[in-house]
């Protein structure tokens, strides 16, 4: 699709699959809108990891279908109407399982990275 | 729990959460300082594009395929009610082969693929018992008792015993059926109810009527129940009418089901077992413990085995059944893939006329797999109309094929032919479907790839590079059309020419007039009063009896050898009185006729055919000499004379199958109307007085009580009923050939008016720089030559090898299946067609104004 710009080159972008995860994980603090989950993804990686607002509803649109998440319509905390996410019972389950398979995906990476360096 | 098809996200609610979004987006940024203006671009940055998003989520929603369906189906439906003249010739072109093709399945599901409408058909076996050379499965009703108690084997054990009976003077298939056959089979009922156990000591003689005996001879009264049916003088009281699907355990419909009462048992077993196989019970299990039972009820020299044969359905499937089908579907295959060329051509034709259309959709967006899906979608709905077009045509095809069948049978064998219900079931309808969607895969396909295959900067400038690629296709088309059109032309021509030949077969005596009569049911000591009480009848004029009539069954072989046992030949016999040579007009070539004496004693002596004369005794008088004869088989019963000495020589005559051709010899032994061997009756009619039918019913009701019992068909009718399957064959393939030949035409024509329409300009300027008209034509008619002469080279080839393969297999003595004349009636007949084709294209070539087209082109 589009390429993004070379200011973004600090920001990640997203590895495909791990947006699923992260929307979940920030699901678990209880209903949020999109903007909001966009919002605190950035925020709780230290602004490193960037969303990009258009591939976040085709993902929530996904993520539904599988119901692993449930859709209400709702008013913000300024008063403004939203469509509020919320995790089902599946979709903890998913997250829960999500989540351990990139914990050991990720120390596997870490680990593979790491020897590396110290044989150089 | 929700919905399986929960109603889906609409658009708006959609849109209007991603305008929530950037709401709050730029919310969160006014108060991060940022003015209003400058907040609501820099949300709208962050998002990106909101129609691809929104494309997205249009793409990811599962109804979109059937909501582009939709639109392609209107867009294709608005297509076609602008060229109806096009739709109607593709619809009714593809309607002509789906209805074919469909007959033809309905006949193959009705006798072979149809299971038996009784509950659990699959459980069905028949019991049949197989000897060296012979078999059958005929059995006394002893032997269905005997068992009926194998409860070990079998669930349950039904006899039927199938014969004709006079009704009123007509005949009716009637089934004697064992007292359990419509409880153990479970058959629905249309009227009233099926027999059951106790009917048997019912005076009343309560009787079941088929559905088609019920419409037949009652027009569907719904107060048939409690009428009475004659049956052979006896009244019997129908109790029940069966639904249409049931017929009996067998592809040969029955009219009306009597239960077995008392009556003795007849010499000839004569009833069928059908058995339903216990589920935890193997054929081969049940075939075991079955022997010891099989070789006593079946009195064979030789090993008997039993067969305990699935038989869910009339004839189920065997790969020798196949073997027999295939060819004939194929012809049916054929046609219809010529109709889909023909059709495919049309279609490559608008395709590329429409290019230009196409180009444009491709170039604003659409891709290539929707601009297929859109052009099949076009053939998909020719073809559903051609799908329910060709149902309604086999329909009304199946209907007409029934009343020629019987319109052209000879007329005494035509109240005994019964034809199995041919009605459109679920496998029928589903084949219907099936065939449509091919159909439409095969026409359709082909072009839309072909079109949706455009160069965008030529078809947008109005150049079609498509358009010779295209050409070439559709030459190929034509070619194809044109080998499958020659092959079954060449094969419809053989056979026409088969049928001829064998039907041409002088026969060596006078079938005229001449009127055979057989003995049903194994009644054969019944001849011998028939032949009596038919030769005190002043109506009837010479009567002989036989110990077989020709035509009807070939006369047992025997070995002949000469007296010092030098020569040797495979022959025929028969016993026949002295009256046999007067009535088939034999004469006695050399020699005398068997003297009444003679015939009266069975003496020891014999009348030989030419063959039998020249190969035993090649050029010497064989008056006189003495034949010794003996059993083909050592395992044979010996011959009832092993030594005669010959009194006389007649002509060689067909004795059996005409297309056999006449006998390699034959040998006539003498006997007479009460003699052992009289089983059969021939009656010369007196010359102006054909015996009718009443007057022979009131012979037969003097020597038996049910008329039914003796058989009378005119030899000229047997004659006729022999050249039956061939003169169909000829009939259906003439059909299919014509049809094939036709369509050819017509895909010929086809691509020569295209491919004129393209070269309108070349050949004006070619008329400009002075070519004459006989050039152009000659222009035209080369390319159709061209086109015509690959199609029947490679049609004449492959006819070549089915035809010798053919006729390998079947080695006919009397005729040759490769026919040298038909190949060149069906080359000519191409030529012609060609010509035909070309005629009106070549014409309009010769019209073209140079002038007007140079005009157009600069």
């Amino acid at each position: 699709m589009k390429t993004r710009s070379a200011i973004d080159q600090e920001q990640l972008a997203l590895l495909q699959g791990t947006l699923d995860v992260l929307i979940l994980r920030t699901l678990v603090f209880g209903a949020q809108h999109g903007q909001g989950i966009a919002r605190a993804i950035q925020e709780t990686s230290g602004d490193v990891l960037l969303v990009d607002h258009g591939a976040l509803y085709p993902a929530l649109q996904r993520l539904e279908a599988q119901k692993w998440i449930s859709a209400r319509w709702g008013t913000s905390t300024n008063n403004r109407k939203a469509r509020f996410y919320t995790l089902t019972k599946a979709g903890r389950e998913q997250l829960v399982a999500q989540s351990d398979r990139w914990h050991r995906l990720a120390s596997a990476m870490a680990r593979v990275l790491g020897s590396g360096e110290s044989t150089s | 729990v929700r919905k399986p098809f929960a109603r889906p996200r609409t658009h708006d609610d959609f849109s209007a959460e991603i305008q929530a979004h950037i709401d709050l987006e730029t919310d969160r940024l006014i108060a991060a300082g940022l003015t209003a203006q400058d907040a609501r671009d820099a949300a709208r940055r962050a998002f990106g594009n909101v129609a691809i998003v929104k494309e997205r989520f249009y793409e990811a929603s599962r109804w979109v395929w059937l909501e582009q369906f939709l639109q392609d189906l209107r867009y294709a439906w608005r297509g076609m009610r602008r060229s109806p003249a096009f739709v109607l010739t593709a619809v009714l072109t593809l309607a002509v082969g789906l209805g074919l093709i469909t007959i033809a399945f309905t006949v193959f599901n009705a006798y072979v693929l149809r299971p038996f409408a009784v509950r659990d058909p699959e459980s069905l076996h028949q019991i049949v018992w197989r000897a060296k050379d012979a078999g059958g499965q005929q059995f006394h009703w002893r032997d269905q008792q005997e068992l009926a108690e194998r409860h070990d084997l079998f669930t349950a054990v039904v006899g039927e015993d199938t014969r004709f009976v006079s009704s009123d003077g007509r005949p009716l298939a009637l089934a004697v059926v064992s007292r359990n056959y419509f409880e153990a089979l479970g058959p629905s009922m249309q009227l009233g109810r099926g027999l059951v156990a106790s009917d048997v000591d019912d005076p009343g003689d309560p009787a079941v009527i088929s559905h088609e005996a019920w419409t037949r001879l009652y027009g569907r009264s719904p107060s048939v129940l409690g009428q009475t049916l004659d049956i052979n003088g006896r009244r019997a009281t129908i109790v029940g009418v069966l639904a249409s699907g049931f017929t009996g355990l067998g592809d040969w419909p029955r009219d009306v089901f009597l239960p077995r009462a008392s009556e003795p048992e007849r010499a000839v077993p004569e009833i069928e077992i059908m058995v339903r196989l216990r589920r935890d019970v193997t054929r081969n299990q049940a075939e075991a413990a079955l022997a010891p039972f099989m070789i006593r009820v079946i009195p064979q020299r030789g090993p008997v085995t039993v067969e305990v044969r699935p038989q869910a359905s009339p004839n189920p499937m065997t790969v020798e059944q196949l073997a027999i089908v295939a060819p004939v579907f194929a012809a049916f295959v054929l046609v219809l893939v010529t109709a889909c060329a023909n059709v495919s051509n049309v279609m490559l034709a608008r395709a590329i006329g429409r290019h230009r259309e196409i180009a444009v959709r491709l170039s604003i967006g659409a891709s290539r797999s929707r601009v297929i899906r859109q052009l099949l979608t076009e053939g998909l709905l020719i073809a559903l109309l051609a799908g329910a077009a060709g149902l309604a045509l086999a329909h009304w095809g199946l209907d007409a094929a029934v009343r020629a069948f019987f319109s052209t049978l000879p007329a005494s064998v035509q109240p005994m032919m019964r034809v199995a219900p041919l009605t459109f079931d679920l496998r029928v309808f589903l084949f219907a479907v099936t065939a449509t969607l091919a159909t439409a895969l095969l026409f359709a396909l082909l072009p839309a790839l072909q079109a949706s295959r455009v160069s965008l900067t030529d078809a947008l400038r109005g150049q079609g590079a498509a358009a010779h690629r295209g050409s070439r296709l559709r030459d190929a088309l034509v070619v194809g059309q044109v080998a499958v059109a020659i092959v079954l032309v060449i094969v419809a021509i053989t056979l026409w020419h088969t049928g001829a030949t064998i039907g041409g077969i002088d026969l060596g005596f006078r079938s005229a007039g001449v009127l055979s009569v057989n003995v049903r049911g194994g009644h054969d000591e019944l001849a011998s009063p028939l032949a009596e009480a038919l030769a005190s009848d002043p109506r009837a004029g010479l009567v002989a009896v036989t110990s077989g009539n020709p035509l009807f069954n070939q006369a047992r072989r025997l070995n002949a050898s000469t007296d010092d046992g030098h020569a040797s030949a495979r022959i025929r016999r028969t016993f026949v009185s002295p009256e046999f040579f007067p009535i088939l007009e034999l004469p006695i070539e050399r020699g005398r006729e068997f003297r009444v004496d003679e015939a009266r004693t069975g003496a020891a002596v014999a009348i030989v055919s030419t063959a039998t004369a020249n190969s035993l005794w090649p050029g010497q008088d064989p008056l006189g000499k003495t034949i010794r004869l003996s059993a083909v088989d050592t395992s044979d019963d010996p011959p009832e004379l092993p030594v005669v000495t010959v009194v006389g020589t007649v002509r060689d005559i067909v004795s059996g199958l005409i297309f056999t051709g006449p006998d390699t010899g034959h040998i006539y032994l003498p006997t007479h109307a009460a003699g052992p061997h009289a089983t059969a009756v021939l009656v010369r009619e007196r010359a102006g007085a054909p015996l009718t039918p009443s007057a022979l019913q009131d012979i037969f009701r003097r020597v038996a009580s049910d008329p039914q019992t003796f058989e009378a068909v005119p030899l000229e009718e047997m004659r006729g009923l022999q050249m039956y399957p061939v003169l169909a064959a000829s009939w259906v393939g003439s059909l299919l050939g014509g049809i094939a030949l036709a369509l050819s035409i017509s895909g010929l024509y086809g691509v020569l008016s295209y491919a004129l329409s393209q070269r309108t300009a070349e050949i004006g300027i070619r008329m400009a720089l002075g070519a004459t008209a006989r050039a152009v034509v000659g222009l035209v008619m080369r390319q159709s030559l061209r086109l015509a002469a690959i199609g029947a080279t490679v049609g004449v080839v492959v006819t070549f090898l089915v035809l010798t393969t053919l006729n390998a297999a079947m080695r006919l003595a009397t005729v040759s299946l490769v026919d040298a004349g038909a190949f060149a009636a069906g080359l000519l007949l191409i030529v012609i067609a060609t010509m035909l084709a070309a005629y009106q294209p070549a014409r309009r070539a010769t019209r073209i104004d140079p002038s007007q087209t140079l005009r157009a082109d600069a």
